[in-house]
């Protein structure tokens, strides 16, 4: 088996931190693209988060495979700049005003991350004005707003009122998710897209990009 | 109690895990002083707490409930470490953020960084006089009047929430014997304290904790058999030589592991609609082992109609209180969004049609 092939089943079953370190610093070490070694990271995730919608993984294997990401991310920064990788788009994430719950918005930013895309995590209690200002300056593709309280939910319509007021609806695509939030409340205040959890807010993120 | 027993009382009962700050409030009509959290103790201030016991008993007088649920209090002159950038650390090294809109102190990290830092960690002390305040000034003011239920946490929630969760799931897969030791060591906390309990004369032991999330368990089914369940299973022996049943209270999606669960605990508390728990097929499959409580939604409670909580109130008894051993209740507590008009209305139809035999018609 080759070492991507190595790095992909690592990933797929979650195999833990170390071990996909060992694989990855060996590719490296014999001259594998870093942009090889994310794709097969990306095979791997994707098998990973089949295996959580059947209900085979749970949560705490979702997280650990985002920690294995993030940690490749790592490895592979210095990497990627002299290979010329590029994201997908930026996305402007956190979890509403109102909400101090983080974990969700976490384990969807890092997925969304090992997915390829740029990430400008916003935090937690995020104002409404501060997704708008974010929008205007620094123009990301999405925004994607997590809340786990309903109390919170009124904060996400806030937020899609103020785009539109100030005109900057039309330049950007919205994904909402967490726990209170159904398809109809996504329907309701306009939202583009949603993600019932972090594997479908991957495929939720990609599906905006070609509206 | 007879629906304890698995029998039909004269009505079924009512209660709510939990009821936040405002909405106390407005039962009871008292403004509360005492710093909350639904996580943890916050304060040993015994004059707010005693004010706090008294809006509780007053609301759920008010509400008729037959079972009041009582948290631990914190140790006779504890008080957290407050941190110039708002946050405290409880007990157990979480690090606590306020929630100002709920009035209450939410989990939001941990000081624990390593094993190491846990290890050093000066454990709390099950024994520490004051543990018990909340629920003897409960017992004071109620009587038997209603069953008190005494709160523990579940270890292994304790541990998910007092390391930071990636943290937990770091070392669960790189230093699962830590993890398995602290689960047990908390276990030896809560059984001491369950002891406790029995002897401040509550009639029933309630074990907070979530299990699962709307997907399913957090964790791996084989953990849950190896660490969780075995130390679940000394709790409830603990509870069951003093005589006292306990329930389990957990979100999320159960079915991986109800055959295990239905085996171990007196009963559920949640049953989540919203998580694929239906309460009828709950009923039909566990419903002569567990004492069920449960399943008004509690998103419904926040955004639906008044009728809309009538109509899944009246499916509720329908499919769980037939021949007993059913308490209806919402799938969590009654939160800081949740109109109260909808939680009344639930309260209000289970008096209704709540009578047994139970006759609900279409």
């Amino acid at each position: 088996m080759s070492l991507l092939e190595d790095i992909e089943r690592t990933f797929a079953e979650v195999s833990g931190v170390d071990q996909m370190k060992s694989y990855v610093q060996a590719a490296l070490t014999e001259g594998t693209s870093p942009l090889q070694i994310l794709q097969s990271m990306r095979q791997g995730l994707s098998t990973a988060g089949k295996k959580y919608e059947q209900g085979e993984y749970f949560l705490s294997e979702l997280i650990m495979s985002g920690i294995m990401a993030q940690k490749l991310s790592v490895m592979l920064k210095p990497h990627l700049r002299t290979d010329g990788g590029q994201f997908l788009a930026r996305i402007a994430i956190g979890t509403v005003k109102g909400d101090l719950h983080d974990i969700g918005k976490n384990l969807v930013s890092t997925m969304l991350s090992s997915a390829g895309f740029e990430i400008r995590d916003l935090g937690v209690d995020v104002l409404p004005e501060k997704f708008v200002e974010v929008v205007e300056k620094e123009q990301p593709r999405i925004i994607a707003m997590s809340c786990l309280l309903t109390v919170a939910m009124d904060a996400m319509k806030n937020v899609m009122n103020r785009l539109i007021e100030s005109g900057l609806r039309r330049g950007v695509r919205v994904l909402v998710g967490g726990r209170p939030i159904t398809p109809d409340f996504v329907e309701r205040i306009g939202a583009d897209g949603y993600g019932a959890d972090a594997i479908e807010a991957v495929t939720a993120a990609r599906n905006v990009l070609t509206k | 109690m007879t629906t304890l027993d698995h029998e039909e009382p004269d009505q079924v009962p009512i209660t709510e895990m939990a009821i936040d700050v405002i909405h106390l409030e407005k039962l009871a009509g008292t403004r509360l002083s005492a710093e909350t959290s639904p996580q943890t103790q916050v304060t040993s201030d015994r004059r707010a707490e005693a004010g706090m016991v008294a809006t509780t008993v007053l609301a759920y007088q008010k509400l008729g409930f037959e079972l009041i649920p009582v948290e631990l209090s914190a140790p006779d002159g504890w008080s957290p470490q407050k941190s110039a950038d708002g946050t405290m650390t409880d007990e157990w090294g979480r690090v606590l953020s306020y929630d100002a809109k709920c009035r209450s102190w939410i989990s939001t990290g941990s000081i624990h960084t390593a094993p190491e830092d846990f290890e050093r960690f000066p454990f709390p002390d099950p024994y520490a006089p004051g543990r018990m305040f909340a629920i003897e000034e409960t017992k004071r003011r109620i009587g038997d009047e209603m069953v008190l239920g005494g709160w523990v946490k579940d270890p292994f929630a304790i541990a998910w929430e007092m390391f930071k969760v990636t943290d937990f799931v770091r070392w669960l897969y790189e230093k699962p014997n830590f993890i398995r030791q602290v689960i047990e060591h908390i276990t030896d906390f809560n059984i001491a304290v369950i002891k406790q309990i029995v002897d401040a004369k509550a009639d029933l032991i309630l074990s907070s904790g979530d299990y699962a999330e709307k997907k399913g368990p957090l964790v791996p089914v084989k953990f849950f058999k190896d660490v969780i369940f075995p130390n679940l299973r000394r709790q409830v022996e603990t509870a069951h030589r003093a005589g006292l049943r306990l329930i389990k209270h957990t979100d999320g999606n159960l079915n991986p592991i109800m055959d295990d669960l239905a085996d171990i605990v007196d009963g559920l508390q949640s049953l989540d609609p919203t998580a694929s728990m239906d309460i009828g097929d709950v009923k039909r499959r566990y419903g002569d082992r567990l004492v069920l409580i449960g399943n008004v939604s509690v998103d419904n409670l926040c955004t639906g109609t008044k009728e809309e909580i009538i109509q899944e109130t009246k499916e509720c008894l329908r499919n769980a209180a037939p021949g007993g051993g059913y308490i209806l209740s919402s799938s969590n507590s009654w939160y800081t969004d949740a109109k109260l008009d909808n939680c009344l209305a639930m309260v209000d139809t289970g008096r209704k049609y709540g009578c047994y035999p139970i006759k609900i018609p279409d």
